[in-house]
């Protein structure tokens, strides 16, 4: 459903992807692993219109979507989950996730999906009045998590979930997140945390210096050597 | 003496309300342009002198009652505002290469704004003060006796910046702007037109700056260069409020009204200089504003 076909991007004058291809097919978990730094932000930042590839084409549902703004991206069906959650800290967890209703036809179905994710998410229910800022890191996440999923999407990019989050919560996210690809939502999973990614991801890419240097079926890179060595400390 | 004291305290309290009401008006308007479009709009008492002329003709020419000019002169100079960021400031936010670059360049745009917006009023209406007479029969309260006119202009004062907090509080529209101002990206993200939500927080607070000032022109004397006093009070406003804070700008406008009375009170021409001390002494003291963090 997601094609991405030799993206290159840049900062300025320093170029942080180079002829980036790779895609997402509907119903599966593809994951994106590499260490910090290695591009894997911008990929996710290109894809939704904060940055603007220099060339290459990205194709969603049949349609080109590069060089789009964020707000096309996400009516075009994509929502992107930002590292570091992004919430808006001065609202609260009700209006957070009434944000990610945004689109004219998400919202008017707020009131559904807002039962929606608080099935999903129970403890965001009981937060509901609290200001987001307030929040523990864990429910933070699950907040960023909700509310990406109120526009309704039909892929989910997620930038780096588990990140300074307790084993125990990671955890529960993970889950959380295979739940959504057996609801039917597509999931593009970027992270450092390359382990626990690869035991949920049905397929991932390894991205270094801003080039794929590896991809293949979760089990296979597993037990590649370049991973157990570079990324599994084995 | 105890009834002369309370009438007293009364006259100084209703008129520090009506100044602090004006100031709350202009200085939401200026927190919007500020806080979200990030445009630190040197040129918005000359919105608000656009307001008050804007007023002012309407009323000596066409005889249109200054309560039914809010309907006309609001629109008006929030078209100004609206039309001056699409073309303006949307091309000079794109061509800054930072956020901190923006806010340099838009504030010199704003300089020019303030010098062409000033020298074409005079151009239209003259250099000379004006004023006109509305509503200026007494009304008794508690003992004391207040022009009427004053009474309306803190009546919708008031209102009007309860309307625009309801408005931010509940509607769609409203809480794009929250989150615009609190990040800009992950608004765009939840499917925000960001450019298209910057210049209508522009306009709004065009619109503001129009309101407060056809409030001005019922109670107080006008002139072209009236623009400058009342930018330099938003300013002091919005720091004291709390940067970027709308609730803070409201509270703040009104304390900055109360002090303002009673330093009237006791010496006339003092109020400008307390308005700056309190600034300093702000500055020095909690930086972040009354109900900043």
């Amino acid at each position: 459903m997601l094609q991405i076909h030799n993206i290159n991007t840049f900062y300025g004058k320093a170029q942080a992807l180079y002829d980036l291809s790779l895609s997402v097919e509907a119903s599966e978990i593809v994951a994106l692993v590499g260490s910090n730094g290695a591009g894997k932000t911008t990929l996710l930042k290109t894809l939704s219109g904060l940055l603007r590839p220099a060339s290459g084409r990205v194709v969603f549902l049949e349609k080109r979507i590069d060089g789009r703004p964020s707000y096309a991206v996400v009516e075009a069906g994509i929502s992107h989950i930002p590292e570091g959650r992004r919430l808006f800290p001065d609202m609260s967890v009700r209006e957070n996730l009434e944000m990610g209703a945004y689109l004219q036809r998400a919202w008017k179905q707020k009131g559904e999906s807002l039962e929606e994710i608080y099935r999903l998410l129970p403890v965001l229910k009981a937060r509901e009045g609290q200001l987001a800022g307030t929040l523990s890191g864990g429910e933070q996440q699950m907040v960023a998590l909700g509310r990406g999923l109120m526009s309704k999407p039909r892929l989910c990019m997620i930038d780096e979930p588990s990140s300074g989050l307790a084993p125990v919560m990671v955890d529960e996210i993970f889950h959380i997140i295979e739940g959504l690809r057996d609801q039917g939502i597509a999931i593009f999973l970027v992270e450092q945390n390359v382990r626990h990614t690869l035991e949920i991801a049905d397929r991932a890419y390894v991205i270094e210096n801003g080039r794929i240097i590896l991809a293949g079926k979760s089990e296979q890179l597993l037990s590649e050597e370049l991973i157990r060595k570079a990324y599994l400390g084995l | 003496m105890g009834s002369y004291m309370m009438v007293t305290i009364l006259d100084v309290v209703i008129s520090g309300l009506l100044l602090g009401g004006i100031y709350a008006v202009t200085a939401v308007g200026l927190s919007l342009q500020y806080g979200v479009a990030r445009v630190l709009n040197i040129a918005h008492g000359e919105f608000i002198m656009l307001g008050a002329f804007i007023t002012y003709s309407l009323y000596t020419r066409f005889g249109i009652n200054p309560l039914i000019c809010f309907a006309i002169c609001g629109p008006l100079v929030f078209a100004v505002g609206f039309i001056l960021y699409r073309t303006l400031f949307t091309r000079l936010r794109m061509s800054s290469p930072t956020p901190g670059a923006f806010e340099g360049n838009s504030m010199l745009a704003c300089f020019g704004l303030l010098f062409i917006i000033q020298n074409v009023a005079i151009l239209i209406w003259g250099a000379d003060i004006k004023g006109y007479t509305y509503l200026a029969f007494p009304v008794d309260l508690w003992g004391a006796r207040f022009a009427a006119n004053r009474l309306v202009t803190l009546g919708f004062a008031l209102a009007i910046c309860l309307v625009f907090y309801l408005f931010l509080a509940n509607t769609r529209l409203g809480k794009a702007i929250r989150a615009a101002a609190q990040d800009p990206d992950t608004a765009g993200l939840m499917g925000v037109r960001i450019n298209q939500v910057l210049a209508l927080c522009f306009g709004f607070g065009a619109l503001m700056a129009g309101l407060g000032g056809a409030l001005i022109s019922i109670s107080y004397k006008i002139q072209p260069t009236m623009g400058l006093e009342y930018t330099m009070i938003a300013l002091i406003v919005i720091v004291l409020g709390g940067l970027g804070s709308i609730p803070g700008s409201f509270v703040g406008g009104l304390v900055l009204g109360l002090v303002g009375s009673i330093v009237t009170h006791i010496e006339p021409g003092l109020s400008l200089v307390a308005y700056y001390v309190i600034f300093m002494l702000l500055l020095l003291i909690k930086p972040t504003g009354i109900l900043g963090k």
